[in-house]
Parts: C-alpha cells; structure tokens; sequence
C-alpha cells in the first residue's frame, strides 16, 4: 500500500520516471568486493544560438529514440490566485500548432509508432516522446512546432478545464489519503509558491484568460528556458543537422525569466494538524523542512532515507511494520526540489493502532537515527544498496535522458550522470547522524495525521 | 498540411516572434528507412526434476534476473479465500536454516530484492551477488518453514489492507467486477474478506506449498548478463534438488456473460467521482487466432490515447481525465471491459456514449486509415517493449505455458501487419455485445441511479455491498446506539408516555375511506387487555370482526371463519391498546431489523416475532419515533400474500397521539381510510366482544 506523490501527468500512463539514488565507493569498510562495472554514459550537449539546451545520448541497441523537452517552469511559477496554471497549461500543449491541428498531436505520434506523456511538477514541467528510431525527424518537428507557435482554440479549452477537472478528483478527491500531498505543502511553507501544488485549485482553473495563457508561453516557453533531451538510436552529426533545422529559428524569449526568489522563514515551531478523510486507517506524517537539492546536505539525507526505508531489513519496515506490526506500511521520502524542500516521514497504522501510539513508535526510529551511528554493517548495507541503484539505473533510453536534462537544469552539471557518486563517496556515518540530528527536529516539522471521517457511507 | 481540422469558434494564434523559416514546416517530416525489429535471442533447457529453465543474454546491465513462474490451474479457495496469498508471503519469512530478519538483512546487504507470491518468485541482484542471492532463493523454494507468528503477521496485514480497500473506489471496483463476471464459485471470482482471512490457517498453507509448489509445472526464466552454460551450472546448483511432484488439475465451469444488460451499483455516499465498468467474461485462450485480431479491434475501440472511446469521453465531452477498454485473452476464461471515471452528473451520459461507441463498433466497418494507424501503434508498442529484456523472457514463457507455436513472437509483427478490416468485423461481432454487459459503478446513488434505470432491461438497479454480494438497499446502516428498544421508547414518548397511554382502557375509533370507487366505514371497538369488535360496511358488502381475547372470528358474505390459532396469536399481540408495553409479557421478540425508506422519511424496521414464529413488520419513523407501517404476511391456502398498512396525520386525543390517515395496500388494491373520530374510554361493555 505505498502512496504515491507523483508529479501530474497528462495522460493516465505515467513516464517512467524515479528518483536517483546512487552508489558510493567503500572507504572504511574491511569487506572487500569486486566493483560492477558501472555503465558509463556518453553524451554531447552544447547551446544552440537562441538558447536552447542540446543533450544527446547515443544508444543503437533497441531502434527506438525518446525525445525529451523539459521547460524551466513549474507551479512554483503561479500566482497565488492561479495555482494550477502550469499543469493545465502542460494539456493545452498538445492542442496544437499552426501546422498541426487540434487533436492531431496524438494521431501523428500513434500513427508513426510512438507513445508520449508529460508531466508538471513544482519545479519543471517535462513533454517526451518515444518514437521508432526513423521518425526522430517527425518528433523533433513536433516538438518544434509546439515550442514556436502553439495554437489554442476555445472549445480546446473548455474542454481541457473538464479534463483537469476530473484529473484532480480521481487523483485527490476521490482517492484515500489523496489530498496528502497538498496538505502537507500547505502546512509546510507560509511564503514560498510550494505551499500549493501542481494540481492547483479547481476554482482558479476556471479563471485562467487566453490572454494569460500568451503571456505564459511567451514568458517560459521559450528556448533559453528549456533543455532538448535525445537518447537511444541515433546519429549524433544527423541529429544535430535537424535539431538545427527545426529549433534553430525559434526564436529566443524576449522577457527576462521569473525564477521566484521567495525564502520561505525557518518553520519556527511545529506544526500540527487533523485531516479527516475518507479511509480507515490513520495515517501520520512527520514533514521535515531540509536544504534545497544538490547541496552539502542532501546527499546525507538521500542515504538516510536509504537506511530508514529502502528494503524490507529498514529501519523503519523493520521495526513499525514487522517487529511491532503498528503499521500496514511505514517509510519515508527526501522530497527535495530546486528551493528547499522537505524530507517526509509517514507511517500507515495497522487496524486497531492509534495513531498517537504509531506516531510514538515512529519517533522512536526517527531518534535512534539521531542519537546513535548506524552500524558499520549497515552502512555497508547501505553502500551496497546505493552501488545496486546507480548500476541498474539508467536502464531505459526515456530515464537516462530525463536523467540528462535534470541534472543540468538543476545540478547544472550533466556529468554528475556518470560522476554524482563521488558526491555520496563524501557521506559518512557521522553525516547521516547529523544531518538526522540537524534535521529532524521537532520544531522544523509538520505533523499531519489523517483521521477516518466518522460515518462511512459505504456498505 | 492541407486538412487541418478548421474549428468553428475563435481561432487564437499564439506567435513568439516572425519566424523566417528555412525550412517549409507545413511538410510533415517523412519517416527514414524503417529500422529492422530483431528480437533477442533465448537459450533453454531443463533439469532433470522437470523445472524449464530460459535463459535470455543480455550484457547491458551487469544484474541477473530470476523469475520463477509456478504454473497451476486456479483454485477455488472458497470459504478462506486468501491462504495461497498468505502461503505466498510466508515463503520469504523463513527457511530451516534463516528467519525473516536473516533473509531481510542477506537480501537488502548485497542491495538485491526478493519478492514472493502464491505462483511465484522474483529476484534480482548484480551478476556479483548471483551466488548468494540464489542461495537465499532457492532455500526460500525448497525448504521453507511456515511458521505460526509469521502467518499471524501476515493476517494482520491483509485484514489492514481489507480495511483500506474499503474506502478506494478503483480496489471496490475491481473486486465487484470479479465477483460479477466470473461468480464467486470460480477462482477469479472470489475475493478475500475479514471472516475468509480470519480462517486462514498454517495447515492449508503448508498443504497448498507441498502440493503446488512443484518443479515439474514451473518455469525459470533468467535474464541478464549470464549465458548459457553458467545459467545451467548456476540451476542445477541451486534447483537441481528441489522435489518433483503430482499436482493436481482443477477444472471449472465457464463463467458466461449476463443474459441481458444489467445495472450494478455499490452506492458510496461520499463519491465525486462514478468508476464505471461495463463488460463481461469471455472465451479466447492466448493460443485463439483471434486474439491478435481482436487486440487490434480492442487498441481502435479504447486501448490507447487516440482510441474512439478516450477520444469521445475525454477529448470531445470532457467526462473525463480518461476512458478506455481492454480485451484480455485467458486458459480458462479472460473478459472484455471498458472503464473510466467520470463526474457523478454526467454519469448517465457517459454511459451512453460508450454504448454508442460499441454499437458503432459493430454497426460499421473501420476504416483503412485508423486501422493502418493503428497498426503502427501497435508495431511502435512492440519495438518498444524489447528495450527490456525481460520481454523476450515473457515470450519464451508464453509460448511454453500456452503452447504457442514456436515462432509466434518472430511472426507476430507480420501477422498483426496482415490484419483486415473484415477480420476486425469478424472479431468485433463475435466479442462486443452491447445487450450482454454488467454495467458496474461504483459512486453516489443519491446524484445517480435515476439515470442509470433506463440502462437495465428490468430497469431495476441492482445493489451490491464492496464485497461484491447483492443486498437490498432499504435496509441501510443503523446508527450506533439504536436497538429496538430505543426505539420503541421513542415511540412510546412521542405518542404521549407510557403514563397517558396506560390510562387508555377502550377506544372507539371510526373511520371511513373508498376502495375501487366503493365507499366503505370501518369502525373498530378494542378495550384491555385485547378485546376487539370491527365491521367494516361497504354497502354491499360487510364484514365483522371479533376477538375477546382468547377466540375470535370473521363473519362477512353470509359466511363465519374460526380464527386460526396463528390468527390468535396475532390477534392477542395487535388488539391491545399497548401492545408496544407488554411484549415481553406476550413472549414477543423484537429485532431491529435495518433501515428503510417509508414515503420519503428514514424509518427503523423492527421484526417481531409471535410465539409461534409468526411475524410483523413495523416501521417508526427515525425522526419523530411515529409508527409509519405495519407489514403482516399472511399465508392463505391461495399462497401467502402480503399487508400494509401505513400510518399518518398523528392527533392528539386525550395525551395520546393517535394516526388519522392509514393506507392499506394488499396485492394491486389500495384503501385510503380517514379516522372521523376516536373516542377514549366510552366504558364499552365486555358484552360487546363476545364471540358466539
């Protein structure tokens, strides 16, 4: 029973896209093993004069190509009283173009053998497209066609209201624990735009003007906002020949690019709240405000998350769920994001547990992680979890140049696809506790339990 | 492009800047050569226990994958439902020689993952760790342990879950469509609850191990970066022991589907959203050559983005965030289904459309242009999926488990390519039946079921609990606290108290009223304990009515009936002026038997239960505590037939609320009947109820 806290997509089918946990070299351990060879990830990137951000990935294994477009905009973007704009913005992108009609996007991707999804998050809001390897033309056409002269027409965008309408209700409203998300970023920061998610609010939805919709495109939709991403059977010089053709006469945006520069205050006390929803079993959220990703601190966090909730010998599996079986699922979450995020702890009571008890058994792992090292045995554990990941990541031409474009949009370093692991090399047992001890303190949280709502309707 | 689509409404041009293309972007790029689709290549072999083993080489990745695939035929579990489940799990929490925390800790140290289910087992690691993670494995398959702590651990967790699922839509969903489709007396029918889990026992989980888990019905498939010779080397290590056995075969009637389109709703108050299904079981083994046929016919109706349903329900009425449907080709017996999600006022809407969509689905030919579309979507879909190499792995599997024939997956793009319209007909009359579906929805009654009525044949709705068992829904939940005592106490207070009520020794009420355009007067005399006088006069016809307590009878078309003793019985517990007092008295047992509706109000229903077995219903309005209905069955030698007798208009007379307005209904007849006047202890004489 994991919960999901996803970025919003267009389509039901998700991208395949996970967060990347990777591998750190041993330094102190007396075990010694023979290294995995890691795959290494060649690629070419460079700008092209209006701006854009060019990554390429040479694989010719399967004769497929995923074309990946992320622009730098994301809810975090919104006004206040727009909250939701990026994401409905993300379904008026497949509308059309002056040389593609409306629904024709879909028919011309499905007709040459391709699938393609997009998704909106906080930070970024990413279109891709998996094509067979001889139509990478046709996908980078469309891809261009949309980046230069998106075309909207109203029935498209009353329609598309609807459509977002009903995404928000499958997804929070009529879903167990689905506005989880959404409560823990409103109780989480004051300030900042991460107080809302993607999803936004239905009311606003409805308000958004045509005049609106121009200015956003024309403000962030634009080359020297967005990263080109290409992986799999391709011929680097022939793919570079087109991306030119298509892209190199978008024209670059003339605005200068918002980037909100809100710093949300120290949480300066904890804050609690109840939740009643429709479920039966409680559920209790501990959301730690942590640095932004990438620096000093994260990479601890990340493998602190590792020890308390990856693989069923975890802290915090281990202890809640099968030893003291208080809970039907318990874990955690680095939720870290270009501005500081928050690192999620959560713990889904078994039947007949209050969540007072849970939440006491969940402080109890949360303090051991604080109050005393991890063992050397688990940090080797960890170590090996981390190399398993980084080895068997990047196992699809979609995730690794999703992975490109990520890492230089927000790490501002591609290469951290091939060298990111000599950053949680640094990581050591003191780290984790610290970073424990730094973090997960009482008046840096959210406390957030779900209740059940008394009368249940159904039978 | 020259036939873009010109929309009727306002055009809006969103332009950046002028673009002075060097190129002509109105020329949709053309494809290049089409790249050849190879299918990776797969090594078998088998041990001598009977395990087949297919071994799929693939040096990307430096990890080795094991899946152990445990080919039974289903079981029907029945009434613990749930312990192949629990038998599953409890593989990976103990062996002779580890327990869960040792398997845990081996498995997450070498960063591997080990999963286990009722037909299988999962694992995968670095091609370093192979050694050690098949040991775990194999000691997991081969000499498991099923301990009692462990299966009460796994108990607790599925009745947890059990709980959650009670309030998901999409869990309720599913499971109601199993038990639809396939009956809960076939294995895909039944679903677990609290009472099947809570029978699970370690007894029928050792049993279902011993006899299912069997190398001579299970395949291995192997993927990574391994080859041939080590892959063999590696099983015959590691499986070369485990013990073959017979295993038996299960055979099951083949669920069909419904005779006529029926309504199914499980009512869920606190629904914004109704999930619709509607489809039903169907015949096609994975080795029918209608199955590619039909995959395409199913990808143009609602199996992708573009398909005819997603594209009328989400893009053309925006019900939706997404619809579709799926065909799914089974040994023993697969479905076809649609389903979406769709805002609770257009959920009637909705369900006319995809109707539309099915009957257009048979009523016309698809055109060259979307099967050609689709066909390229399909043969994408395929290219893609061989990026993992399990796929090929999933193939060899396939062919083996359904006796497919060898080259099925090399010919499949030439077989789906040759694909023709007349053959998607073909299959589209033979799978889409739009007079034989379930419709299932899962959502708010209240805001619904007048528009799904019309799409039953019976126009009745049928209600299901998220169980999947039909219930009768005016019998809803009763709120915690009420018994039947609280209610009759409520009942006793809003009629005046037990002090004004017992002050009541006889009562005269007379009341007149038509049946069938014939006027009628009915007078009716009771005095304590339980004498009672009616006469009834319609002009033509009159009819008396005595009991003194211990006889009585009916006289009326020059006839006299003796009252039966169940007559009596009944007579001794209705004729007293407070009944409701002396129940315990009159050994009458009470039941709150549910809640109904009665003309628009909320009513407790309590069954009460005569000495002899006999019963009546009556119902007290849950708000103001009146007696709105009185049910009597009666038996008669013409069948039994039923009473009621509604209560309204209460009065007060003398402290005591009496109803002035009653409506009797037998069979298709309905007597309205107005009280005139009621008079209270007149001083009638014993006299007066004596039976000659």
């Amino acid at each position: 029973m994991k919960l999901k806290i996803l970025a919003m997509n267009h389509k039901i089918t998700p991208p395949a896209r996970r967060r990347r946990s990777i591998l750190i070299f041993l330094l102190l351990i007396s075990f010694s093993f023979v290294f995995s060879q890691t795959r290494k990830i060649d690629f070419v990137e460079y700008n092209l004069s209006n701006g854009l951000h060019v990554i390429l990935h040479q694989d010719n294994s399967t004769p497929i190509v995923a074309i990946t477009v992320t622009y730098h905009v994301g809810s975090k973007n919104e006004e206040p009283d727009r909250t939701g704009f990026a994401h409905f913005f993300e379904h008026l992108m497949f509308e059309g173009s002056e040389y593609i009609g409306r629904g024709e996007f879909d028919k011309i991707s499905e007709n040459a053998g391709g699938q393609n999804n997009a998704s909106t998050s906080f930070d970024q809001t990413f279109y891709y497209q998996i094509l067979p390897s001889n139509q990478l033309e046709l996908g980078l056409w469309m891809e261009s066609e949309r980046m230069l002269h998106l075309k909207i027409d109203s029935i498209g965008v009353e329609t598309q209201r609807k459509v977002v309408k009903e995404e928000r209700k499958q997804r929070l409203d009529n879903q167990p624990y689905g506005t989880l998300q959404e409560e823990i970023f409103k109780h989480a920061y004051k300030v900042h735009p991460y107080r809302w998610t993607p999803i936004g609010s239905a009311q606003y939805i409805d308000k958004a003007t045509l005049n609106e919709f121009i200015d956003f495109y024309k403000h962030y939709y634009v080359p020297q906002n967005v990263v080109l991403s290409i992986a799999g059977d391709i011929n680097i010089s022939q793919a570079k020949k087109e991306i030119e053709k298509y892209f190199g006469d978008i024209p670059k945006g003339s605005y200068e690019i918002k980037r909100p520069n809100t710093v949300e205050p120290p949480l300066g006390g904890e804050v609690s709240d109840t939740v009643y929803d429709n479920i039966q079993l409680p559920l209790v959220v501990h959301a730690y405000r942590i640095p932004a990703q990438g620096t000093p601190d994260y990479y601890a966090l990340e493998m602190l998350n590792t020890i308390l909730a990856q693989g069923q010998s975890s802290r915090l599996y281990k202890s809640l769920v099968d030893k003291q079986q208080k809970a039907v699922f318990a874990g955690s979450l680095n939720y870290s994001l270009e501005d500081p995020g928050l690192f999620i702890v959560y713990a889904v009571a078994n039947v007949g547990i209050s969540p007072n008890d849970l939440e006491n058994a969940m402080q109890k792992e949360l303090n051991r992680v604080k109050d005393t090292l991890i063992t050397k045995e688990e940090y080797q554990k960890l170590q090996n979890q981390t190399e398993n990941d980084f080895v068997t990541s990047n196992s699809t031409d979609l995730g690794i140049a999703s992975s490109l474009a990520n890492y230089y949009m927000f790490f501002h370093n591609t290469n951290l696809i091939n060298t990111e692991i000599n950053k949680y090399m640094l990581v050591t047992r003191e780290d984790i506790k610290r970073v424990a001890d730094k973090y997960l303190i009482k008046d840096n949280r959210v406390v957030l339990y779900y209740l059940p709502k008394k009368a249940s309707g159904t039978k | 492009m020259k036939n873009r689509i010109s929309i009727p409404i306002v055009l809006l041009l969103f332009i950046t800047g002028l673009s002075f293309a060097q190129i002509d972007r109105s020329v949709r790029p053309k494809a290049g050569p089409a790249p050849e689709i190879k299918l990776g290549k797969y090594d078998s072999f088998s041990l001598k226990n009977g395990l087949k083993v297919f071994v799929v080489e693939n040096h990307k990745l430096p990890r080795v994958a094991f899946d152990l695939v445990v080919d039974r035929t289903p079981i029907l579990k029945g009434d613990s439902a749930g312990y192949t489940e629990a038998a599953g799990e409890l593989l990976r929490t103990g062996t002779k020689t580890r327990n869960k925390d040792k398997i845990d800790e081996e498995i997450d140290f070498i960063g591997a993952s080990l999963s286990t289910s009722s037909t299988g087992v999962y694992a995968v690691s670095l091609k370093k760790h192979v050694n050690k993670l098949l040991d775990i494995m194999s000691d997991v398959v081969i000499n498991p342990l099923f301990k009692q702590d462990e299966l009460d651990k796994i108990k607790k967790q599925m009745l947890s879950s059990l709980a959650a699922a009670k309030d998901d839509p999409n869990a309720i969903s599913g499971r109601v469509r199993n038990a639809l489709f396939y009956g809960k007396d076939h294995p895909y029918g039944e679903s677990m609850t609290e009472e099947s889990v809570n029978k699970i026992n370690l007894e029928m989980c050792k049993n279902y191990y011993e006899t299912y888990f069997r190398p001579n019905i299970s395949y291995l498939a192997i993927v990574g970066d391994i080859n041939k010779a080590e892959a063999q080397k590696l099983v015959e290590k590691y499986f070369g022991k485990w013990k073959k056995g017979d295993v038996p075969v299960n055979t099951f009637p083949t669920p069909k589907p419904p005779l006529v389109n029926k309504v199914e709703l499980v009512d869920r108050a606190n629904s914004v959203q109704s999930v619709i299904t509607i489809g039903y079981p169907i015949e096609l083994p994975k080795a029918s050559e209608d199955v590619i046929p039909a995959s395409v016919m199913n990808t143009i109706l609602g199996g992708s983005f573009l398909s005819r349903i997603n594209n009328n329900l989400r893009e053309k009425h925006g019900y939706t965030y997404g619809a579709g449907s799926s065909i799914n080709s089974d040994k023993y017996v697969g479905s076809f289904y649609v389903s979406t999600k769709v805002r609770n006022v257009v959920t009637d809407s909705a369900i006319t459309e995809i109707f539309n969509e099915l009957r257009k689905m048979r009523n016309t030919k698809v055109t060259e242009d979307e099967l050609q579309t689709t066909k390229n979507y399909m043969t994408g879909s395929f290219a893609r999926s061989l990026e993992n190499p399990q796929t090929i792995a999933n193939f060899a599997i396939n062919i083996a488990r359904y006796n497919l024939p060898p080259d099925y997956y090399k010919n499949y793009l030439k077989n789906l390519n040759s694909v023709t319209v007349d053959q998607i007909s073909s299959v589209t009359e033979k799978y889409i039946k739009p007079s034989n579906c379930n419709i299932i929805v899962v959502g708010k009654g209240d805001e619904i079921t007048n528009g799904l009525k019309k799409f039953s044949l019976s126009g009745k709705i049928d209600y299901y609990d998220i169980y999947g068992n039909k219930y009768d829904p005016s019998l809803s939940k009763i709120p915690e606290g009420v018994t039947a005592e609280t209610v009759l106490n409520k009942y006793i207070e809003a009629i005046g108290g037990k002090e004004n009520v017992l002050k009541v020794n006889d009562k005269t009420t007379k009341l007149s009223g038509s049946v069938q355009g014939m006027n009628l007067t009915l007078t009716i005399y009771q005095k304590e304990p339980n004498k009672l006088y009616q006469v009834l006069d319609a002009g033509v016809f009159k009819q008396e009515t005595i009991f003194n307590g211990e006889k009585g009878k009916i006289t009326g078309m020059g006839q006299m009936t003796e009252m039966s003793p169940e007559q009596v019985e009944k007579m001794k517990a209705e004729s007293s002026l407070h009944w409701f007092l002396d129940l315990d008295k009159m050994g009458v047992k009470k039941d709150l038997a549910g809640m109904e509706t009665i003309n628009g109000k909320n009513a407790y229903k309590i069954t009460f239960t005569m000495p002899d077995g006999g019963k009546i219903v009556r119902d007290f309005d849950a708000e103001s505590g009146y007696l709105l209905r009185e049910v009597n069955t009666m038996d008669t030698p013409q069948g039994s037939f039923t009473q009621t007798l509604d209560f309204g208009d209460y009065r007060d007379v003398q402290g005591v609320k009496y109803p002035f307005k009653l409506t009797q209904n037998v069979g298709p007849n309905t007597i309205d009947l107005t009280v005139n006047s009621i008079e209270i202890n007149t001083g009638l004489k014993d006299d007066l109820f004596e039976v000659k």
